[in-house]
Formats: C-alpha cells, sequence, structure tokens
C-alpha cells in the first residue's frame, strides 16, 4: 500500500497536496491501529489455548524417542531436557518469547527446527493458496459482475445457479474429480508432487493447477454471490439514479459510483475466505500428494509432535491476520464506505 | 415458520433432502443389504444386482458401506451445529445486555475463533486430545460459533433500540424477562437460518475428517473414507467417488436451500409486521459472512 498520492498535478499549489498525502498517510494508519486492537489480543489468546493443548493432551517427546514401555526415570530424564519439568507459565514465557523472534523449537520426532519445515512448506502451499485466489478473484469478479449487470435475465439465473453448485462442492470432492477427469482420465496434468518455479514455470504451474482450481471453487462462489448482491444493492442507490439524471456514461457510473461502493463486502469475503483457504489445504495437500503446509499439518498432529503443530498453528494466525491487515488497507483506500467509518 | 417454510418449493424440497438423510442416518444400518464390513471375492467390481454400486478393493458392498457410514455424517454435523448454537448466540444476546466489559471480551474471543483456520485446528486437536470424532466436532462447533455470536447480537441490537423495549425498561422489566419475552423471538429466525448453514458446514468437516482418517477406527465406514479409499483406485473405477461425493453435495446443497427458505420466509414476516418494506429483521444477517461451504 503507498502512502503518498500521485504527483501533483499542475495548477495545484502544494500545502494542498501535502494535506492530502497526510489526509490519506491518516487514513492507512487508523485503519494499521483498528486492525492492530484486534491482532494483539487474537495473537494472545490464541497462542495461549495453542499452547495449553501439551498439557491438555499429555503428550511427551519421551513416549516418542523411548516408546511406550519406557521406565518412569527415562521418561522424566527426556521431559527434563526439553524443559518440560518447569512450571507451565515459565514454559508459556519462554516459547512466546521465541515465538517473537521466528524461532518455532524443535520438532519431537526428528529434532528439526520446525520453523525450517514450515518454510519449506509454505512455499508449496502459498503458491497453490495464491493461485486459488487469483483464479476466485478472476472468476468471481467476473461471474458477479456480469451477473449484476444482466440482473434478472436468464444470464443472472444461470450464473446464480452454476454459483450455487460450485458452492456447494468441499475442496477435496473437487480434488477428486479433477484428478480422475484430468490426471487419471485425460492424462493433461500430473496427478500429484510439486516442483519449484524455480526450475521452469511451466512445470510448476502444472503442478499446482488442479490443486488451486479445487480450491478456489469456494472462493469464486462467495465473491460471486457477495459482489453480485452488493453491486444490484449499489444500483438502487439515489446518487445513481441521480447520476443517470446527470447524463453520465453507464460505464463511468459503474465505475465511478457502483463498482466502488459494492466492492466492499467482496473484498472483506476474501478476507474471510483465506482462513478457510488455509484450513482446506489440509486436505486438497493430502489429494494432490504436495508436501506443504497443510500436510506437515496433518501429519504432525497424527504423529503427535506437539511443538510442530504448535507452529503450524502459530504460523497459521500469523498468516490470517497478515492477510486481513492487507485486506483491510485495501478497503481503506478503495471504498468510499469504509471512509466513513462503516 | 414452519409451515410457511414448507409452503415454499424451495423449503419442500430440502425438507423432502433432509428428511430422507435423516431416515439413512437412523435406520441405515438396517437398510444395508450386506455387512458393511464383511469383505467378499471381487474386488472392485462394477455395479450389479447383488452389489447396486459395486465393491470396493476389498470386496466389500459400497452401497452398505454408504448407508451404515451416514450416522456418522449425520451425528457430527447435528454436533457442530448445536454446539456452535449453545456457544455461540447466548453470549450473542448477553452481550448487548450485560454491559461494556462482557461486550468487549466476547467481542474479541469472536473475532479470535473467526482468525482461526478451523479445520487446521480440529485436525491438530483431534490428533492431540484423542482419536474421537465427538471431541473434534464440539472444537469445530467452538470455531463457528461466531456466526452465531454476530447473528444474534444484530438481531438483539435490533430489538433493544425498539421502541417497545425501551417501554418495558422504562416500566421496570427484569432484563431476564425482556430477553425471553421480546428478544427471544426476533432473535430467533436469523438464528434458524445460520443453524441450516451450520449443518452444512458440519457435514464438509465430518467428511473431511474422516477422509483424512481422523476420528473414526479404520474398518468402520464413512462418507470421507470411502472417498479416501476410492482415490487409491482410480484407475480401476473412476467413477466409484461419483456416490459419496453427491451424497455430501446434496446434503449441503439442501442445508443451504433450507436456509435460503427460512431467511425468504422471516424477511417476508418482518415485512409484514413492520409495514414498511425496506426493515427486514435479519438484514444484518444477510450482510454477515456466511460460513464457507468448502471448509
Amino acid at each position: 500500500m503507498t502512502t503518498t498520492e500521485a504527483p501533483a498535478p499542475y495548477g495545484v499549489p502544494l500545502p494542498a497536496v501535502a494535506a492530502r498525502t497526510r489526509h490519506t498517510l491518516g487514513r492507512v494508519l487508523a485503519a494499521l491501529a483498528r486492525s492492530a486492537a484486534i491482532f494483539v489480543p487474537v495473537f494472545l489468546v490464541a497462542t495461549f489455548v495453542t499452547f495449553a493443548l501439551r498439557s491438555l493432551s499429555g503428550l511427551s517427546p519421551a513416549r516418542i524417542q523411548l516408546g511406550e514401555e519406557a521406565t518412569p526415570e527415562a521418561v522424566a530424564r527426556v521431559e527434563a531436557q526439553w524443559g518440560l519439568d518447569r512450571p507451565f507459565l515459565v514454559q508459556y514465557g519462554d516459547w512466546f518469547g521465541d515465538v517473537l523472534h521466528g524461532r518455532l523449537g524443535t520438532s519431537w520426532t526428528n529434532g528439526a527446527d520446525i520453523s525450517t519445515l514450515i518454510g519449506l512448506g509454505l512455499a508449496v502451499s502459498l503458491s497453490v493458496a495464491a493461485f486459488a485466489l487469483l483464479i476466485g478473484v478472476v472468476a468471481g469478479f467476473a461471474l458477479g459482475t456480469v451477473a449484476a449487470l444482466r440482473r434478472t435475465t436468464w444470464v443472472d439465473r444461470a450464473i446464480t445457479g452454476f454459483v450455487t453448485v460450485i458452492s456447494v462442492m468441499p475442496a477435496f470432492v473437487v480434488g477428486i474429480v479433477l484428478v480422475t477427469v484430468f490426471s487419471v482420465g485425460l492424462h493433461l496434468f500430473p496427478s500429484a508432487g510439486y516442483v519449484p518455479a524455480e526450475q521452469g514455470l511451466g512445470p510448476w504451474l502444472a503442478h499446482i493447477t488442479l490443486p488451486a482450481v479445487a480450491l478456489s471453487f469456494d472462493v469464486v462462489a462467495d465473491v460471486a454471490r457477495q459482489l453480485r448482491g452488493s453491486l444490484v444493492g449499489a444500483y438502487r442507490e439515489n446518487y445513481v439514479t441521480g447520476a443517470v439524471v446527470r447524463g453520465l456514461s453507464p460505464r463511468r457510473i459503474f465505475f465511478g459510483h457502483v463498482l466502488r461502493n459494492g466492492l466492499g463486502p467482496a473484498l472483506a469475503t476474501l478476507g474471510l475466505k483465506f482462513p478457510a483457504l488455509v484450513g482446506a489445504s489440509v486436505v486438497t495437500e493430502w489429494i494432490f500428494g504436495l508436501q506443504g503446509f497443510g500436510r506437515f499439518a496433518n501429519d504432525s498432529a497424527q504423529a503427535g509432535d506437539v511443538p510442530a503443530v504448535q507452529g503450524v498453528l502459530v504460523v497459521s494466525i500469523v498468516l490470517v491476520v497478515a492477510f486481513n491487515l492487507l485486506v483491510d488497507l485495501v478497503l481503506a483506500r478503495v471504498t468510499p464506505a469504509s471512509r466513513r467509518g462503516v | 415458520m414452519t409451515r410457511r417454510v414448507l409452503a415454499l418449493a424451495s423449503g419442500r424440497i430440502a425438507a423432502a433432502v433432509l428428511a430422507a438423510i435423516a431416515v439413512l442416518a437412523l435406520f441405515g444400518p438396517l437398510l444395508a443389504p450386506h455387512d458393511p464390513l464383511a469383505t467378499g471375492d471381487h474386488p472392485l467390481a462394477g455395479a450389479s444386482g447383488a452389489h447396486w454400486l459395486g465393491t470396493d478393493y476389498l470386496g466389500r458392498d459400497v452401497l452398505s458401506r454408504l448407508l451404515d457410514g451416514s450416522r456418522v455424517s449425520v451425528l457430527g454435523s447435528l454436533e457442530v451445529a448445536f454446539t456452535a448454537l449453545a456457544v455461540g448466540a447466548v453470549p450473542g444476546i448477553l452481550s448487548v445486555h450485560l454491559g461494556r466489559v462482557f461486550e468487549w471480551v466476547t467481542l474479541r474471543l469472536a473475532d479470535t475463533l473467526v482468525a482461526l483456520p478451523f479445520l487446521l485446528f480440529a485436525v491438530a486437536v483431534v490428533a492431540l486430545l484423542g482419536n474421537g470424532l465427538t471431541q473434534a466436532m464440539l472444537v469445530t462447533g467452538a470455531l463457528v460459533s461466531p456466526l452465531f455470536y454476530r447473528v444474534a447480537r444484530a438481531a438483539t441490537l435490533a430489538v433493544a433500540r425498539s421502541p417497545y423495549v425501551e417501554a418495558a425498561i422504562v416500566s421496570g422489566a427484569s432484563t431476564g424477562w425482556i430477553v425471553r419475552r421480546h428478544v427471544w423471538a426476533k432473535v430467533l429466525p436469523p438464528i434458524a437460518v445460520a443453524l441450516a448453514q451450520t449443518v452444512g458446514v458440519g457435514f464438509v468437516i465430518v467428511s473431511s475428517l474422516t477422509f483424512l482418517g481422523i476420528g473414526v477406527q479404520p474398518p468402520a465406514p464413512t462418507w470421507g473414507g470411502l472417498l479416501a479409499s476410492d482415490l487409491g483406485y482410480l484407475g480401476h473405477q473412476p467413477w466409484a467417488p461419483l456416490a459419496p461425493a453427491l451424497l455430501i453435495m446434496v446434503t449441503v446443497w439442501a442445508c443451504n436451500l433450507l436456509a435460503d427458505a427460512v431467511r425468504d420466509v422471516s424477511g417476508e414476516a418482518g415485512r409484514a409486521l413492520t409495514g414498511r418494506p425496506g426493515a427486514r429483521p435479519d438484514q444484518r444477517s444477510e450482510t454477515a459472512p456466511a460460513p464457507s461451504g468448502g471448509v
């Protein structure tokens, strides 16, 4: 998000430009402060719950390293090595301090650095999620806009019907259908695995297309529905009637008034879709054999590797909050409604 | 309200589909033509008179496994929905009445829960806290409860500003009496909408978890588990995922359809009561984001 406006047009005195820049900066700062007011308590509560999972689960690294037959002394020794014999709040404080420095500890199963493991997985998952969001935004905006412009015609009904159908298709069902048709049936796409973008853009896209499409259905449906609703609503507003009376072109009315006012809910939906996208990656990565973030979460959880699971949850929270911050900033910039503080 | 929902064609269709699913859940194991766990001599067979939907990789009857697995899905999704209702709606109503501290704390908690990717948390919690689907569903219910919190709070706020509630406060009515007498009736329709949506979301979550093999022990059949085992044999039986996938999708669709029908009916009720076309009591719930269809 840039905080500076376009260069001053000729004839506009400099103080006015400075005032406008200050105004924009203030708006961005206000949006940041508002998000931070939500972010900080969210992060504290969520990390505390996450950390309490270990005590609640009663899982211990000794079980993983020594097996079920270990003597109590051996278990106690291993737990002391991991610092698990200290009071709960001390452990939480240490762990939280490490988290703030980006250190997520070491895995119970193989002693590897969790931050590194998650970083490797994130490269895969974020590629897929970004591509899914791109498909979702482009297709969702196209469908929603066309439906709103041709509202109450057969085009609108067809789009609404299509959106209803894809909105009830869970990501893993779509994934299985896609694998069946495009990998097993038509051999158009590889059915599993991942190739980093450095090894060629073509193979990279080929590997992430199907998972991204599977994840995107939900986003497409929600964005299209939300955008259609708010655009139709915006067309009923008095300022649109006023613009028509003033003789503005339909194009100018759409871009200048309707879209700017109707964009808010669709963008806000995007912010809410992101956690769902992260969650669904657990299933889609399993289907498409991707060693991503979701797969790592599932494997660690099923292995009882508590620090790894905690790391995954913390990273997912940070991702969600960061993405919402981005959406907030875009909202604060784009829509007149949020400038009014609605 | 039930009669008016059933007066709509969409309401009747949704109710019929959901009733059929409920019958499957109640009597599915009895209706199953074969033992869902009995392995047979003809693995990966196509549809035939003896096995209407064919057999899986161990020769088990797919139709029987589908019928037998329906109970887990239905129970699980109801658990999600009613946990979310209990955890979300009550604080949502009370947040308007119990003062600023309670309001602030519950609002922040709702923000927190919304920010958590709930499938990820469900997976983590079930795997760490014990392999039972019920725990997973309770946790998921708590994670999707902000929907109910927001819907109930919005409806309560709308009522709390109405003249008749102000009149009741002035005439000395207690908060409990006002909630029971006035607020509850206004909050009910949007909550019914949210409940239907959440049951649909619950179906997707149960299916996703059982698909990953979380929450149920292997031989026991589930819709998600069927899909997972089909995935390994797509080369032999590319049509195999069709039946469980369609079941899941039709159920979720029926839940959404019912939610829309309830919303339409209660919207008309709002107009009829106030006489103003714009005043719909569930307007906030409409603009409030619906839970995702796919997790």
